[in-house]
């Protein structure tokens, strides 16, 4: 874990310089001519998505090291990206629901996007509780793993069942949703890919002030639990 | 293996039936659940004829939750899991034989819900009731699979139940709809029910391929 | 599974090298050697907390080994831990029994979880030896914990295992008990088979042709003669 030592200040100063850019151009780019000054969530709404599902992705990856080769370190990464991954849902969902407001007329639509969003949130919730409902850390970073597996071939049904749901059973009029969420185009693109990039880079800077601490919270009870062997 | 399987189950139907413990519980929750919902709702004919998908699914997986959270609770008697594992057996083996024991009792209950459900929401379906059935032991298979592996997976775990509901409602998210969906469909008698139960045969293929193998991972110590 | 009919090589029914074993950071542990032939019983001494029904669980493929190699049969358990335990029987503090099955059924339920073949009249054979005809077809809930210990006894004649491992068999019995378990070990060591017990009781294994071992702070040493553990 000294790595993560070495790459957060980098990470950091990247987010910081890449944030600003992007911010600046929304703050410069023009008002959408359907959407109005509305469409600048967009900007927030868009890369939060993208991060809440790079986490997921991520942290599959770091359930299937952590199972395969039980490398300490790929467990800690693992419940980082789920709290990441959990706050950046949090920000698509509201975010989501602001810009729904004025273009749809409600807060909340059971758009297919939406939907899987929820969803997705209550599979973090699950996974960040059932880490610490165990006991023992081993058997819960194990059933923690597993479980991040079996939500991540999960996804994509649940989220094609959705869509399906929404375009074969509702009328017309809200499962329209599926194309007006990312409506963008032109000049208002530019800002949007650097958006992107900040959002990774500062999912990754969260990822490792997360992972940081949750490696000094394990050395601490690691600490603690030798020197109650010691007493004994 | 098959006699493995089918011991394991036998042990936990039969121990069931004697101490009549799950069973009963799961028929009489699922009997509040549909009072509840009587309550809160009081559809008309018609109307309950529109809900009585969601009503029957609903309860199902209400009901199932029960269910579920008793699965390895025999097995915490005695260190009786430890001897699950140490038998000579591959570890699917052994997550099949309390995937079907609970398979067997879930059906036996949605099997009495049904007619039930009919009966107290004054619905007229009986007709169709070999096709719902159908539909809904087809979303079971599945639903048991992951339902037995989370109830392994949070098998000692501090408020067991709730955390197993946390984990297998969302997840079970594409069973609901396909399910609601196709019993409205044959309920409508004009609706397609094939792209439904399309999905829940993906559902059940994918959740029994996983889970034995899933299992092995978890009780690996 | 007959110890006495495989062919009896000199390979050990057990080995045991370099094994280590930790709970998170902590290692319990700490490079364990151990070998065990047909007919041998090693016992395990030591104080609680000091490894030895960890060691036990790593005997038993209940955990896995991590670090070191284990044996049995010839077989690397690693790799083929299925096969290992079908070749091992485990009686630890859990008698593994279902309350609301009766002692036949729970012995079914062994043979069939083990593929086993045995015929009723075997399994009502196998009861009337550990002392159970009469409550053969009661339901286990209401057994006392020495009947229950008998109960679980009973699967070693039905299993005849290559390796039998118990921790602390003589807790629950009687006198009476503990001398009718010491003659069926006997035949089963004289039988060929081999046996790893963990125990805190020298006086009641004394009975037995047996290796001593003693393990502290995660390290296993032979004893050359049984001493009184203070536990």
């Amino acid at each position: 874990m000294n790595i993560l030592k070495k790459i957060q200040p980098l990470v950091g100063l990247a987010t910081l310089i890449a944030l600003a850019i992007g911010l600046w151009y929304v703050y410069q780019a023009p008002a959408d001519f359907q959407q109005g000054g509305a469409v600048r969530i967009l900007y927030i709404h868009v890369p939060s998505a993208k991060i809440a599902l790079l986490s997921y992705l991520f942290l599959t990856a770091a359930s299937i090291l952590y199972l395969w080769k039980r490398y300490e370190g790929a467990d800690i990464l693992a419940e980082a990206a789920a709290s990441v991954g959990a706050a950046f849902t949090v920000i698509t969902l509201a975010s989501g629901s602001i810009w729904g407001k004025p273009m749809w007329g409600t807060w909340w639509a059971w758009d297919a996007r939406l939907t899987s969003m929820l969803v997705l949130l209550i599979l973090y919730k699950g996974l960040m509780v059932l880490r610490h409902s165990l006991d023992d850390p081993v058997k819960g970073a194990r059933a923690t793993a597993i479980l991040a597996i079996i939500g991540a071939v999960d996804l994509p049904i649940i989220h094609y069942s959705v869509v399906w749901w929404r375009t074969l059973h509702q009328p017309p009029s809200l499962a329209t949703g599926e194309n007006t969420a990312v409506h963008i185009t032109g000049p208002l693109l530019p800002p949007l890919l650097i958006l992107s990039v900040a959002f990774i880079l500062l999912g990754l800077y969260m990822v490792t002030v997360k992972a940081r601490q949750i490696e000094a919270r394990r050395h601490l009870d690691a600490l603690e639990a030798a020197r109650m062997h010691h007493d004994e | 293996m098959f006699k493995a399987i089918y011991r394991i189950a036998w042990k936990d139907v039969a121990g069931d039936l004697r101490r009549r413990a799950t069973l009963s519980s799961m028929l009489f929750f699922a009997i509040s659940v549909l009072v509840v919902f009587q309550a809160a709702f009081e559809p008309d004919r018609k109307e309950a004829l529109r809900l009585l998908p969601g009503l029957l699914w609903a309860t199902t997986l209400f009901t199932t939750l029960v269910g579920l959270g008793r699965v390895f609770q025999a097995e915490e008697e005695d260190g009786a899991f430890e001897g699950l594992l140490l038998a000579s057996v591959p570890r699917g083996v052994i997550f099949f034989g309390k995937w079907l024991g609970n398979l067997l009792l879930t059906l036996l209950v949605e099997f009495l819900i049904l007619p039930l459900t009919m009966v107290l929401f004054n619905v007229d379906a009986w007709a169709h009731i070999p096709a719902i059935l159908a539909i809904l032991a087809l979303g079971t298979l599945g639903l048991t699979g992951l339902g037995t592996l989370l109830a392994a997976m949070t098998r000692g775990a501090r408020s067991r139940e709730t955390l197993l509901a946390l984990l297998l409602l969302p997840l079970t998210a594409p069973l609901l709809i396909s399910g609601v969906q196709a019993v409205a469909a044959i309920l409508a008698t004009d609706g397609q029910v094939a792209p439904w139960l399309k999905l829940l045969v993906i559902f059940d293929v994918v959740y029994l391929a996983m889970t034995p193998w899933a299992f092995g991972w978890l009780v690996e110590e | 599974m007959n110890p006495a009919v495989t062919d009896a090589t000199d390979q050990p029914v057990a080995r045991l090298e370099g094994v280590r074993h930790r709970y998170g950071r902590h290692l319990v542990l700490a490079g364990v050697d151990l070998n065990v032939a047909r007919g041998e019983c090693v016992v395990l001494y030591g104080a609680n907390g000091s490894g030895k029904s960890t060691l036990l669980a790593l005997l038993s493929t209940r955990y896995a080994i991590r670090e070191g190699a284990y044996h049995l049969d010839g077989l690397d358990v690693r790799h083929h831990g299925q096969e290992a335990r079908e070749r091992l029987l485990f009686v630890g503090h859990h008698t593994h029994l279902y309350g609301h099955l009766t002692s036949v059924e729970n012995l079914l339920f062994f043979s069939d979880l083990r593929g086993l073949s045995v015929s009723e009249p075997q399994l009502r054979r196998a009861l009337d030896t550990v002392g159970l005809a009469k409550a053969a077809d009661k339901p286990v809930q209401w057994f006392s914990a020495g009947m229950r210990k008998r109960l679980a006894l009973a699967r070693m004649l039905l299993a005849q295992p290559l390796l039998l491992l118990l921790d602390e068999p003589y807790s629950a019995l009687d006198t009476q008990g503990v001398n009718w378990l010491n003659a069926m070990l006997t035949d089963y060591l004289n039988q060929g088979g081999a046996v790893i017990m963990a125990s805190h009781d020298p006086e009641r294994v004394a009975v037995l042709h047996h290796r001593p071992h003693h393990l502290a702070r995660g390290i296993l040493t032979p004893l050359d003669t049984p001493r009184p553990e203070v536990a």
